[in-house]
């Protein structure tokens, strides 16, 4: 009995590293002091009414948006096509194909980081949305194949037969029987590529500009030097839209599961 | 869709030619011009590769990943097997709980994780007064900017990629075989070293993969949280290419960094397929 009781205070103790540190960030935000102190000792709203009236810190905010935005459209077409093709290989070729989709999961990020860097360079693309956008799709593609592909994996091919046989077109087969039934895994996919991309910070450090630079690369400039309230402003806004995204993908398996 | 024949394969060919084209230009092309800047040094093509591979400074930063990848590696599996095992142990509602709290720290930036820890660690944070205050302590410990922040915060962030592969792995182990050991009258010790942990050998070592292959390319955790003596192989790419502007070293560097990566993924695929790798990223 008492190896249980052990096993389960070891376990409550695994789960509490692993949630509440997270968490430290949001006390931090909402300090009424100048300097970060936890818990603060007095609380109030100031740094989240000086974020939102600083013009820099704003603009991050809208860059990252839109590189998400821009990110989860592509990604979302281009690997959920991609899923598609490949679903119509043969056993090789998806192993292949497979493969050569998740090369970007399995390279360190730091590689790809300095690779693209000096081919953003040479083409005049750092501080650009296109490359930021680009590398980002690059790295969200994977997670919509693999989403696309499960939904793919669990379609009933005999819809499609029926389809076919009442006489409808590839298209109209598609429009009205597969992309309903794989709705939840282009869904899920298209939200895990736009939290990758709103939480990406090694390849936006580099292929950032003056200009064009999203939240987590000011966050990462900023906490090098030093860490001031704003900057868990920041962090929490993050946190917040991670946890939305969450939610939301979680909203859409129980769907699925239903 | 489910013919087979010429227009078949024209059309899975123009389904994949985006993502193709994408997958071409900004991961391929980039990485093949990349191992080619590796050989343009004015010392000579393999000038950078001696120097990477001989220069002391940059062998005690190859050192100083392994040993951080490998004790990482280390604590994580330490901690997620008996977290796995409890797992497949506690009732439904429990374990749903319990999920949640593995999987909810995979959402959030690996950035916002590590500022916080920045805040925890502190000379003057939470922790050290908790510690002092409580007199346990009477000076406060240094936590940050060294190896004991470094594993503090990666072994928290990798932890749920070790927990999975394991959990998945016990899950599988017929519980009527713990039962027998135990009604054979092995130790609790006893099962676990002779039923349970041979049968979940295969979890354990995926787990172990995951977590040392993430470990080698950490950039973000060592960087903020690691001092100028716990430098890794990726804090040295950055500073090759931001600072020395050296792009040959940092481009043979960035090579050694990958082909690391390459053998440990080619060494566990007798065991792991590089799929559940990337299923076990999500």
């Amino acid at each position: 009995m008492s190896g249980r009781v052990w096993l389960y205070g070891f376990v409550a103790l695994t789960a509490a590293y692993l949630v509440l540190p997270i968490m430290a960030v949001v006390p931090a935000a909402f300090s009424a002091q100048s300097f970060i102190k936890l818990p603060p000792d007095a609380w109030s709203l100031r740094w989240w009414t000086a974020f939102a009236a600083d013009a820099s810190w704003r603009r991050t905010l809208v860059t990252s948006l839109q590189v998400a935005g821009l990110t989860t459209v592509v990604a979302a077409l281009a690997g959920t096509a991609a899923a598609l093709g490949i679903d119509r290989c043969g056993p090789r070729l998806k192993l292949l194909f497979g493969a050569l989709f998740l090369g970007p999961v399995v390279t360190p990020v730091i590689v790809i980081a300095v690779a693209l860097y000096a081919m953003a360079r040479a083409a005049g693309l750092v501080g650009t949305l296109t490359a930021l956008v680009l590398a980002h799709t690059m790295l969200a593609l994977p997670y919509v194949v693999l989403n696309v592909g499960v939904s793919l994996g669990g379609l009933d091919r005999r819809l499609l037969l029926a389809a076919a046989g009442l006489g409808a077109g590839p298209w109209r087969i598609f429009r009205t029987v597969t992309l309903p039934l794989i709705a939840p895994g282009v869904i899920g996919g298209a939200v895990f590529a736009f939290v990758t991309s709103f939480d990406e910070v090694v390849l936006s450090i580099f292929l950032s500009g003056p200009t064009v630079k999203t939240l987590p690369v000011r966050i990462w400039e900023e906490i090098r030097v030093e860490y001031t309230p704003l900057v868990a402003v920041a962090a929490t806004i993050m946190l917040t839209l991670a946890l939305l995204a969450a939610l939301v993908s979680r909203l859409m398996t129980k769907r699925a599961a239903t | 869709m489910s013919g087979a024949g010429g227009t078949s394969k024209g059309a899975a060919a123009a389904l994949m030619a985006p993502a193709l084209l994408v997958v071409a230009i900004v991961f391929l092309a980039p990485l093949v011009r990349l191992f080619a800047m590796s050989f343009e040094a004015k010392a000579g093509p393999m000038a950078t590769y001696l120097e990477v591979l001989g220069d002391p400074i940059y062998r005690h930063v190859f050192v100083n990943t392994f040993v951080v990848s490998a004790t990482v590696t280390v604590v994580a599996i330490a901690i997620a097997y008996p977290t796995a095992f409890a797992l497949t142990r506690i009732g439904p509602a429990w374990r749903t709980l319990l999920f949640a709290c593995v999987l909810f720290p995979l959402w959030i930036s690996v950035l916002v994780r590590t500022f916080s820890w920045m805040l925890l660690l502190e000379r003057n944070g939470p922790i050290n007064r908790a510690l002092v205050g409580s007199g346990l302590i009477d000076q406060p410990l240094s936590l940050l900017f060294n190896r004991t922040g470094v594993l503090i915060g990666m072994v928290q962030v990798l932890l749920p990629y070790a927990v999975l592969p394991i959990y998945a792995a016990v899950l599988r182990i017929d519980p009527a075989l713990i039962r027998a050991s135990e009604g054979l009258g092995a130790s609790r010790l006893r099962t676990f070293l002779s039923v349970l942990l041979p049968l979940s050998m295969r979890g354990v070592a995926t787990a172990a993969t995951f977590v040392f292959l993430l470990a080698l390319g950490f950039f973000i955790t060592p960087a903020l949280l690691g001092g100028p003596a716990s430098m890794t192989l990726s804090m040295l790419i950055d500073s090759l290419v931001n600072e020395r502007l050296d792009w040959p070293l940092a481009a043979a560097a960035s090579m050694v960094l990958m082909v690391a990566a390459l053998i440990v993924v080619g060494l566990a695929g007798r065991f792991v397929s590089v799929r559940a790798i990337a299923e076990a990223h999500r």
